[in-house]
């Protein structure tokens, strides 16, 4: 009972890497811009996609499709903001925006997904791991490549919590967050740090793709169910919270783990969402989030 | 408000006389399902362009009456009419209960938590295996009693069906939202939500009246594809199809009922036909008319011709 107890937990700290270099993303993208990236999971496939044709087409090592993707969605995401969101902005004046953003990355989300759909086709691709051998804990043994993404995981996220609290550009990012007007008159570049903020938040889900392309396989949807699940981690977290969101990560990554000792498991990907109804019922601001008045 | 309209008058006409006109099964086939969006489309703007409760569940009210109606003739032998009843019913209630909660929720999350219950409808769906088949669905059950044998013929009947059913759903959500107080109190509350309550309009209650109605006629909607396709799986509630309707409504243009019926209409004709060109392609089309109608027409084809 200890040691499956011990497995399970395991299991789910592992699992909460990849959530959390999603949910992060996704959480500062919604604190900066005030956007619900509803692409987000896409961005994930395409790092997958180009984990796949850095390895297994152009035959480089496993480290240059992980680099490749996060500077390739990286890229990608800086065109998300000048291409898509601030048309829409200029368009809509001062008027409320309702859905319209929303429904803005749905177009975004159903156009990526079918183009992969397009150029790729619609079948499990399969891409070598980065890392091969496996860690034996006794207990339980995990896979070089699940510990990969949780390492990788891990020092990609303390960079982004280093660089927000102490860089200058971080320092910039954390101002709009609070409050882009007042950012805007110290002398902030807003349009900049939008499309900045936006590149970095889906590079992260890119990395993750690649990282997750071993283990996962690739095809264009494979991101679209993470997506919905990081948003009951954003709402449990608290929106626009990425520390909140890192946190409810592992909160919901653990839960699903040791789920799997008293439900049957096909259940266990309802937990994200059942605990996401019950915590805007009690709490709506999430865990950690800010007062909510939107 | 009374005057004659010429447009959806011609469209009616050309509704009416289409198995004639055009008696070709895939046109057939395409129309009544095209019908059957409409309705779904119509249902969603009841509730998020009218009454500005974003939904992005609809898909899962959708796949409730499809799977309560399925179910219900296939397992007790109900037959059909009541079928549409019993999913329309169980799509109002399950609504209502989400109207709950949306009390106390705007925008983004009202929106996120609605995409969540689809969500948890969808997997339902797909591991309750004994009610609904799983991944495989529900099938193998009886459509509209009554209707004539001969291929040509039933899909005559059937479309004749489905597009009486649709018109009459979508006049009823369209007397509620434009000749009614409810209709009023639907646009207060999607203007000015706090203003709509210092006004004395009962905020809480018409707003689980939107819900109410809005999941019921998209369970309508579901029970009527149910029958006419014949199998519900659980691709029926993926984000997918809400995915699908918010487009259909946008393109059409908010908040006026008939421009999402014509969004429908004409997207998902271009849906079907974009397949002629190959298969993926038709998706798309569809994310990129999204994405322009969103920036550049935010009104949609109403709001275009309103403008012209």
């Amino acid at each position: 009972m200890l040691e499956s107890l011990l497995e399970f937990l395991i299991q789910g700290v592992v699992l909460g890497g990849l959530y959390a270099l999603f949910a992060v993303g996704l959480s500062l993208i919604f604190g900066v811009l005030d956007v619900i990236n509803v692409a987000h999971g896409e961005f994930f496939a395409i790092g997958g996609y180009m984990a796949f044709t850095a390895v297994v087409l152009l035959h480089l090592p496993g480290a240059v499709g992980i680099v490749g993707a996060a500077v390739g969605t990286f890229l990608l995401g800086l065109c998300v903001y000048p291409l898509l969101i601030a048309p829409l902005k200029r368009h809509l004046g001062g008027r409320p925006q309702g859905p319209l953003y929303l429904v803005l990355t749905l177009g975004l989300s159903t156009f990526l997904q079918s183009s992969l759909l397009a150029i790729a086709g619609g079948d499990y691709l399969r891409v070598p791991p980065q890392v091969t051998g496996i860690l034996d804990l006794g207990v339980t043994a995990v896979s070089f490549q699940r510990l990969l993404v949780l390492g990788v995981a891990a020092v990609l996220l303390t960079a982004l919590f280093l660089f927000l609290r102490f860089h200058p550009e971080g320092l910039a990012v954390r101002a709009v967050s609070q409050n882009p007007d007042a950012a805007q008159a110290m002398g902030i570049n807003l349009p900049r740090v939008f499309a900045f903020t936006l590149a970095l938040g889906v590079a992260l889900a890119g990395v993750g793709g690649a990282l997750m392309a071993p283990l996962f396989n690739v095809y264009p949807a494979v991101g679209f169910p993470l997506t919905i699940k990081a948003f009951a981690i954003t709402i449990l977290g608290g929106m626009g919270n990425p520390a909140g969101a890192l946190v409810a990560s592992f909160l919901v990554s653990i839960a699903e783990s040791l789920s799997v000792m008293v439900i049957p498991s096909q259940w266990q990907n309802l937990i994200a969402f059942a605990v996401m109804i019950v915590m805007l019922l009690i709490r709506p601001r999430g865990l950690f989030g800010r007062a909510v008045s939107r | 408000m009374t005057r004659v309209r010429p447009l959806p008058l011609a469209v009616a006409a050309g509704a009416a006389l289409l198995p004639v006109l055009l008696p070709h099964p895939f046109v057939l086939t395409i129309a009544t399902q095209a019908a059957i969006w409409a309705l779904l489309a119509a249902s969603w703007d009841l509730l998020s362009g009218y009454t500005g409760q974003i939904s992005f569940g609809h898909a899962g009210f959708f796949a409730l009456g499809a799977y309560a109606a399925a179910a219900a003739t296939k397992h007790a032998d109900v037959s059909p009419w009541l079928g549409l009843l019993v999913g329309a019913a169980i799509a109002t209630a399950v609504g209502l209960l989400t109207g709950f909660p949306a009390l106390r929720l705007r925008g983004h999350y009202l929106a996120l938590v609605t995409l969540g219950l689809a969500e948890i409808i969808r997997l339902v769906a797909q591991n309750w295996l004994a009610l609904t088949g799983g991944p495989f669905g529900i099938h193998d059950f009886r459509s509209f009693p009554g209707l004539p044998a001969a291929a040509m013929a039933h899909r005559q009947a059937m479309y004749g069906v489905v597009v009486v059913i649709v018109t009459v759903s979508i006049a009823a959500m369209y007397l509620l939202c434009e000749r009614t107080n409810a209709g009023k109190a639907f646009r207060a509350i999607r203007e000015d939500e706090v203003l709509a309550q210092t006004l004395g309009i009962n905020t809480t209650r018409y707003k689980l009246l939107a819900f109410a109605v809005s999941s019921g006629f998209a369970g309508l909607a579901g029970g009527l594809y149910a029958y006419y396709v014949q199998l519900v799986s659980p691709t029926v509630a993926s984000a997918a199809t809400t995915s699908l309707v918010i487009g259909m409504a946008v393109f059409g243009g908010l908040g006026t009922l008939w421009g999402p019926v014509l969004g429908a209409l004409l997207l998902y004709g271009l849906y079907e036909g974009l397949r002629f060109v190959g298969v993926v392609y038709n998706l798309v089309a569809v994310g990129l008319v999204i994405m322009v109608f969103v920036i550049y027409f935010p009104r949609g084809l109403a709001g275009i011709r309103r403008s012209a």
